[in-house]
C-alpha cells in the first residue's frame, strides 16, 4: 500500500482515482479483484454457519444469550457430554440405514429404468419419460397426507389393510426411494445411453445376459454417474427433516433420525443451543467426508453429457 | 462340429427388410465372407447369427444345435467386432479371460489357455496393460484373443479390420489366415472390401438388397459370377457392361458385336442381354495373338489413361459421338475400360482396335441380371457349364 500511495502523490490524482487508471489499462487486475470479492462472498457464506456452530457448541449454555461472533470460553467437554444427554448414536445410526437403503434401493432400481430408457427402443418412452419428470416436480409435502393414512394401516385394498409402517424406518425409506428416483433415473440414462453398443453386445456374446451386461460392463463405465446420483440421493436423505418428523414419534428405537437427535436436545424448559450445535457438528462430519472423497467424481457426472466429447 | 446353417432367415424391421429369405450352409472350419454393399443385410445376417437381433422368420442351426431362439451366450460363438469393443474398465489379461471367467473355468485352465493365445497373438507382455495404453493393432489382437480363448464353435468377425490403417490391415488380413490354419475353426467373416474377402475365404457370399446372390469359392465368384450384381462387385476395377441383344450371328449392340452361334448356348434370338467383359479380357489388337479365341476387333478412341505402375487403365470410347454433348448415362454406356501392360504406349485420344478375349465374355440376361452362359467359346461352353455343377457341389 505504501507503495501505491507514493506513485499515487506523484501522479497527483487520489488512490482510487489512480486504481482506476490503472485498471482501465490492465482489466485483468478487474477481473482478479472480482474473483476475490465472489469468493470472500461465498466462502463466508458456506464457511459462517459452520464457524457459528463451534462457537456456540464452545460456549457454555448459561452465557449463550446475546452471542458474539467470539466464543466465550472453551468447553470442549460438550462434545462427550452430548452423548450421555441424548443417545446421538442411535440417532445417526438411524440415519445412515435410511439413507444407505434409500440410496441402494434408488440406484438399483433406476439403473433398471436407466438401462431401459437409456439403451432401448420401444413404444411410449417419450411419454413416460415425461411422466416422471412431471412426478418429480410434485411438491413432496402434497404426498404427507395420503402417505400417513397408508402407513397407519388406514388403506383397505380388496380387504387387506396397508402395513403400519407409522414409526418405523420404513415410513421414511419408501416415500423418500420414490421421491428421489426421478432424478437417479435422469442422471442414469443420459449415462447409461453413452456407453457403446458394441461393448454390451460383446459382453453378451462372451457369455452374461442383459442384466448381466449391465452390471459388468455398463455399470462400472458409468461409475461417475452411479456416484453422481448415489451421492446427492444419500445427502438429501441424510438432510432431510420434514418426513422424518412426521413419520416417526421421535424415539431412536423407532427409527428416529439425526434431527429428531439434535431436537431431542431442547424440551420443555431448557434448550441445550450448546449441546444441538455440537451434535450439528458431529452430524455434518459424515456427508463432508463423503463429499471431499468423491468431489471429483461428483463434478464429472454433473458434467457429463454437457458437452459432447 | 462348427456348421452353421441358415433356413430362410428373414429379418424385417419397421419399413424395411434387412435380410431376405437367407439360406447358408457354412461346414466346419470353413472361411466365409459375407461381401456386399453398405446396407445389404451383411451385419444383420451376422447379428442373427450371434443371436444378437432375433430373426423375424427362419432358423439357425449352429453345430447342429438350433439355436434361434438362444441367447447369445449360449450358442457356442465368438465375436469380434468392427469398434473392437475391448472392456474399456478392464486389464487385458481381464477382457481376455472375462468369457472363461463368467462361465466358472478353474484359474489354472484360465491361464493355460490366456497363455495359450496371448503366445499365437503375440500379446503376452502386453496382458497387465489397460486397453486405452495399447495401439490400434494390439487391441484388434486382444479382441481376437477374446475371442479364440473361449474355443466357440464358430467366431463371427464383423469387419474387424476396417478401423486399421492400410498398411495393418493387410498385416493382420495374412495373421488371420494363419490364424484360421492353426485353430481349423469355422469363421464368418463380414467385410465390404472385396480385396479381403477374396485373398481369404474358402467361399465368397455375395449379398444384396438383404438376398444372397451367390456363394461360391473367390474364383468362381470372379469367373462365374451367378448374376450382373455380382460380376460388377467383384473384380476391380469393376467389369464392363454392354447392352444388347442376340442376333442370329451372335451378341449385337450400338458398337459392338460378337459372333457366337446362338443354338449353341443357353440364349434365344431375340433376347434382351448383357455382354460382360472384365477390363483384363480387352486386348489390343497387336497382342490379341496371345488369346486362344479373339472376337472381331471393336475400333475404339483413348480417352482417359490411369497408369497405376504394374498396369495401366484405359477408357475407350466410340468415338463416333462428340462426348463432350452426351449426359453421364450416355457416357457410362459408352465407355470401355481396359487393363494393358504397363509397357504399351498409349495417348489420350489416339484411334486403337480392340479384341476381347470370347472365353472369358459373359450374358447376362437384361430383365433379372442373372448369368445366362459364361465364355462364348462353342466347344469350351460344355466344359464351362460342367465346371459350374462341381463347384456347386
Amino acid at each position: 500500500m505504501t507503495t501505491a500511495q507514493n506513485t499515487d502523490a506523484e501522479d497527483g490524482g487520489g488512490p482510487f482515482t489512480n486504481w482506476v487508471k490503472s485498471a482501465i489499462e490492465n482489466p485483468g487486475k478487474v477481473h482478479r479483484a472480482m474473483f476475490y470479492v465472489a469468493l470472500i462472498f461465498f466462502m463466508f457464506t458456506t464457511l459462517f454457519p459452520i464457524y457459528w456452530l463451534v462457537v456456540l457448541s464452545l460456549t457454555p449454555n448459561d452465557l449463550i444469550v446475546n452471542m458474539g461472533p467470539i466464543p466465550r470460553g472453551f468447553n470442549i467437554s460438550v462434545f462427550v457430554d452430548m452423548w450421555q444427554t441424548v443417545p446421538l448414536h442411535q440417532y445417526m445410526f438411524n440415519s445412515f440405514v435410511i439413507a444407505i437403503t434409500t440410496t441402494a434401493y434408488v440406484l438399483l432400481v433406476s439403473s433398471l429404468a436407466g438401462y431401459a430408457f437409456g439403451r432401448l427402443e420401444f413404444r411410449g418412452k417419450g411419454g413416460l419419460l415425461l411422466l416422471l419428470l412431471i412426478i418429480s416436480f410434485f411438491p413432496p409435502a402434497a404426498f404427507i397426507l395420503p402417505l400417513f393414512k397408508l402407513f397407519t394401516g388406514n388403506v383397505v385394498l380388496f380387504g387387506l389393510h396397508s402395513p403400519d409402517l407409522f414409526n418405523t424406518v420404513g415410513a421414511i425409506i419408501v416415500p423418500f426411494s420414490g421421491l428421489f428416483l426421478p432424478l437417479s433415473v435422469f442422471i442414469l440414462t443420459t449415462f447409461y445411453s453413452q456407453i457403446p453398443d458394441g461393448l454390451e453386445d460383446a459382453a453378451r456374446v462372451e457369455g452374461t445376459t442383459r442384466i448381466g451386461a449391465l452390471f459388468r460392463v455398463i455399470m462400472p463405465l458409468s461409475a461417475p454417474g452411479l456416484s453422481t446420483a448415489g451421492i446427492l440421493t444419500f445427502i438429501a436423505v441424510y438432510n432431510e427433516f420434514f418426513f422424518s418428523f412426521l413419520m416417526t414419534t421421535g424415539q431412536p428405537e423407532n427409527g428416529a433420525p439425526l434431527v429428531w437427535g439434535i431436537l431431542a436436545f431442547q424440551s420443555q424448559y431448557t434448550s441445550l443451543y450448546n449441546y444441538m450445535a455440537a451434535a450439528s457438528l458431529i452430524g455434518i462430519l459424515p456427508v463432508a467426508l463423503i463429499v471431499v472423497v468423491a468431489q471429483e467424481k461428483i463434478v464429472s457426472g454433473l458434467t457429463a453429457g454437457a458437452v459432447k466429447e | 462340429m462348427g456348421n452353421v446353417t441358415l433356413e430362410h432367415v428373414t429379418k424385417q424391421y419397421d419399413d424395411v427388410t434387412a435380410v431376405n429369405d437367407m439360406n447358408l450352409d457354412i461346414q466346419d472350419g470353413e472361411f466365409v465372407c459375407l461381401v456386399g454393399p453398405s446396407g445389404c443385410g451383411k451385419s444383420t445376417t451376422m447379428e442373427t447369427i450371434a443371436g444378437l437381433t432375433l430373426p423375424t422368420a427362419g432358423e439357425i442351426t449352429i453345430a447342429g444345435k438350433d439355436v434361434t431362439k438362444l441367447p447369445p451366450k449360449d450358442r457356442g460363438i465368438a465375436m469380434v467386432f468392427q469398434n473392437i469393443a475391448l472392456f474399456p474398465h478392464m486389464d487385458v489379461y481381464d477382457n481376455v479371460s472375462f468369457g472363461l471367467r463368467l462361465r466358472d473355468f478353474e484359474t489354472e485352465e484360465i491361464d493355460r489357455r490366456v497363455e495359450r493365445a496371448a503366445d499365437i497373438l503375440q500379446i503376452g507382455d502386453l496382458l497387465d496393460r489397460q486397453p486405452s495404453e495399447l495401439s490400434g493393432g494390439q487391441r484388434q489382437r486382444v479382441a481376437i484373443g477374446r475371442a479364440i480363448v473361449r474355443e466357440p464353435e464358430a467366431f463371427l468377425m464383423d469387419e474387424p479390420l476396417a478401423n486399421l490403417d492400410a498398411k495393418l490391415r493387410v498385416h493382420m488380413r495374412t495373421e488371420l489366415q494363419r490364424l484360421h490354419k492353426e485353430l481349423d475353426t469355422t469363421i464368418i467373416y463380414v467385410t465390404h472390401d472385396q480385396a479381403e474377402a477374396m485373398t481369404m475365404s474358402d467361399r465368397i457370399a455375395v449379398l444384396n438388397n438383404g438376398q444372397l446372390q451367390q456363394i461360391a469359392p473367390p474364383l468362381t465368384c470372379y469367373n462365374e459370377p451367378a448374376n450382373r450384381f455380382v460380376a460388377g462387385f467383384i473384380g476391380s476395377p469393376s467389369m464392363n457392361f454392354i447392352e444388347g441383344e442376340v442376333g442370329h450371328d451372335g451378341f449385337e449392340s450400338e458398337f459392338i458385336s460378337v459372333e457366337f452361334d446362338p443354338t449353341a448356348f443357353d440364349v434365344s434370338v431375340g433376347d434382351a442381354v448383357t455382354l460382360g467383359v472384365r477390363p483384363e479380357d480387352v486386348h489390343l489388337t497387336g497382342e490379341a495373338g496371345s488369346i486362344a479365341h479373339p472376337t472381331d476387333p471393336v475400333d475404339t478412341v483413348t480417352d482417359v489413361i490411369e497408369p497405376m505402375g504394374n498396369e495401366i487403365f484405359v477408357y475407350l470410347t466410340h468415338g463416333s459421338r462428340e462426348r463432350t454433348t452426351m449426359d453421364e448415362e450416355q457416357r457410362k454406356g459408352d465407355q470401355l475400360l481396359m487393363s494393358v501392360d504397363p509397357d504399351v504406349e498409349l495417348s489420350e485420344e489416339e484411334a486403337v482396335t480392340v479384341r476381347f478375349d470370347r472365353a472369358n465374355l459373359h450374358l447376362f440376361d437384361q430383365q433379372s441380371g442373372d448369368a445366362r452362359c459364361h465364355g462364348l467359346v462353342s466347344s469350351h461352353s460344355t466344359a464351362t457349364s460342367e465346371q459350374r455343377t462341381t463347384a456347386e457341389d
